[in-house]
């Protein structure tokens, strides 16, 4: 059922894309133009998802997605990345890189609390050593100007 | 001879102080990736190319290379103690090596594994240090049309190479395509597919691109699984083979270095494909073929040469012809680019200090790699007793770091994101994400060459079947796609 969906998804994608495409023009008098190559492209998605959607020993064969624990370890992954992302322009790497280390070891490893800040921190500094001061590319600071 | 003397040149620029640093951190952080599960080369190339901004090209470029060949010597040290490959083109050496480890030989088979990857991958240098310079005097030829056909040709090739559906691949190469259409047309500066958004007008950036793909999707497929405690416990000891096992693997070694070799060469082939074939090879060659699977030296022998042969196979088409043949050379083409070198048949007139200074160094990255992994070979199995909770939320922490540190922009942390969670679920159902990649990387250069040719031509399209060369290597592209279609309908059921 699932590959059935991203199948038409495939299509819509291929077909808006094409669709696109054809508004930035596609061949001009100083030869082929910016919609050309996205247009091939987009015709061969469309293409492919259609030929997916009709061809069903193409389909893979019982896909394992995680359930229950698994699914929640996943998406505990998902879900530290996406608060980093959301944190540091605010609060800096060193602030917002242990704030997701904390939220994976503590929320997705079972991890014991002191073990969870100590690495925390330990890996924080490590990074930062390594890339601000080792490798000179500085990481963002926070408003405590770290 | 002229190839020898352009090598010492290359000697005389990789044997400074600052390089010869660079050709070791290289050697060394390719063996940790290597030896490290849950970390590819790939990943870890992508989180140390903001790095290479800041070097000269020399150094960058062979940091970079010496990471990728360091990964298949430090592959087969999981493989070999914890059944878990450090990397995709170690999983074979699971088979045999880890039944070795079993039987108490653990240091026999990363000994052989070591000693393998040695031979293999110098041979693989000599050889390359001669072709290449032939196939770029070839190449220097072409024009548009001809540049077009040949990466037509790499990338169905790599079509041809992948296990899965072909469909699925060439979905995945079109949706690289319209990925990398993604931003301002360099032809006339009109913006494509951006909807207005500035983060979108520079286009997705290729390291947030691989780094999802190969980092993040990869860390989520490990932590879908609960690892309690450290990954090795027991010691290692004898760490010599014996001189049966000599006698045993020399001739895997020779086979797996031919074969890795022009399977490197091959767009698509590359190391992961070689280890295969030499392990289906050494098991049909055998005369003794139940003992493959239970510990079987040659099982590691063949495959662990033949992975490392297909490192220096993989680097001609990238440095003669400017077209990669795997995502890791794809993302060496990509370094060479930000580098503002333009990869290509010219590189080796235009850059000679550089393009035999990559030759130079893979020489001497054997050597380092070789007293890294054989007389060190425990201090790296070491690492392996550090718990894999702790593992992956560090490697995350790099992921972030090595995104974020290319343009200093957060959006580039939700590319990564996007892209991490969409291979994630892609891999679930079995599209191989390889295709993209290579196809991300070539578009530009593949669009490029598309335009110049039909502006060149009065007959239009025509064009790629007036010129011969590009006519025979669309017609060989036509016959492998037909090949593939035709192997696929044998094999799943005949609905295509």
């Amino acid at each position: 059922m699932f590959e059935r969906v991203l199948n038409a998804f495939w299509i819509l994608l291929g077909a808006a894309a094409a669709a696109y495409a054809w508004t930035l023009g596609l061949v001009g008098p100083s030869g082929p133009e910016s919609g050309f190559f996205p247009l091939i492209a987009a015709l061969i998605v469309m293409g492919m998802g259609v030929a997916l959607m009709l061809a069903p020993s193409q389909r893979a064969t019982a896909p394992e997605f995680p359930r229950s624990a698994a699914l929640h370890r996943v998406l505990g992954v998902v879900a530290g990345l996406a608060l980093m992302a959301v944190a540091l322009p605010y609060l800096g790497f060193a602030v917002a890189g242990a704030l997701t280390m904390l939220v994976l070891l503590r929320m997705v490893e079972r991890v014991s609390w002191t073990g969870s800040v100590a690495l925390a921190l330990g890996s924080v500094v490590v990074v930062m050593w390594l890339f601000g001061n080792v490798l000179g590319m500085p990481l963002p600071r926070g408003p405590w100007g770290w | 001879m002229e190839a020898l003397s352009n090598l010492a040149a290359g000697f005389g620029v990789i044997l400074t102080p600052q390089n010869l640093y660079f050709c070791f951190l290289g050697s060394l952080i390719g063996t940790l990736v290597g030896v490290l599960p849950g970390l590819g080369p790939l990943a870890a190339m992508a989180l140390l190319l903001p790095v290479t901004f800041t070097l000269t090209p020399v150094a960058g470029m062979v940091m970079l290379a010496s990471i990728f060949y360091g990964a298949m010597y430090g592959g087969s040290t999981t493989s070999v103690l914890l059944n878990i490959p450090g990397e995709a083109a170690s999983v074979v050496t699971c088979i045999d090596g880890h039944q070795m480890a079993r039987q108490g030989r653990a240091g026999a088979a990363l000994g052989i594994a070591a000693i393998g990857s040695f031979l293999a991958g110098t041979v693989g240098i000599i050889v390359m240090t001669f072709c290449a310079p032939a196939i770029s005097a070839i190449a220097i030829r072409f024009g548009p049309p001809e540049n077009f056909g040949l990466m037509v040709l790499g990338l169905v090739c790599t079509l041809y190479m992948i296990t899965g559906s072909p469909l699925k691949g060439a979905l995945m190469i079109a949706l690289g395509f319209l990925g990398a259409a993604i931003g301002i047309d360099v032809v006339n500066g009109k913006e494509r597919f951006t909807f207005g958004s500035i983060n979108l007008t520079g286009g997705l950036d290729l390291l947030a691109v691989v780094i999802g793909l190969f980092g993040v999707t990869e860390v989520l497929a490990n932590v879908e699984r609960l690892v309690h405690g450290s990954l090795l416990t027991g010691r290692i000891r004898n760490l010599w083979p014996t001189l049966d096992d000599w006698r045993a693997s020399w001739r895997p070694i020779v086979r797996g270095s031919g074969l890795g070799f022009i399977l490197g060469l091959v767009p698509g082939g590359g190391p992961v494909t070689a280890s295969f074939m030499s392990y289906a090879l050494e098991k049909r060659l055998s005369d003794t073929p139940q003992r493959f699977g239970k510990g079987a030296i040659e099982g590691v022998a063949g495959p662990e040469s033949a992975n490392n042969a297909a490192v220096a196979g993989s680097m001609i088409p990238i440095l003669s012809l400017g077209i990669p043949g795997n995502p890791v050379t794809a993302l060496l083409l990509g370094a060479l680019i930000i580098q503002g070198i333009q990869p290509g048949p010219l590189f080796m007139t235009q850059r000679p200090d550089l393009f035999w200074a990559i030759v130079a160094s893979m020489y001497v990255g054997n050597l380092f790699l070789l007293v890294l992994n054989l007389p060190l070979v425990g201090l790296w199995a070491q690492l392996l007793r550090v718990p894999y909770h702790i593992l992956f939320p560090v490697v995350l922490l790099l992921c972030v770091v090595g995104t974020y540190s290319a343009n200093k922009n957060v959006f580039d942390l939700w590319v990564m994101l996007g892209f991490g969670v969409a291979g994630y679920v892609l891999r679930k159902l079995e599209y191989d994400l390889a295709p993209f990649v290579i196809a991300f990387v070539l578009a530009p250069l593949m669009e490029q060459s598309l335009r110049q040719a039909l502006v060149m031509s009065p007959d239009g399209a025509m064009i790629l079947l007036q010129r011969p060369i590009t006519a025979v290597l669309l017609a060989v592209s036509a016959v492998l796609v037909a090949l593939m279609f035709r192997r696929q309908s044998t094999h799943r059921g005949g609905d295509l």
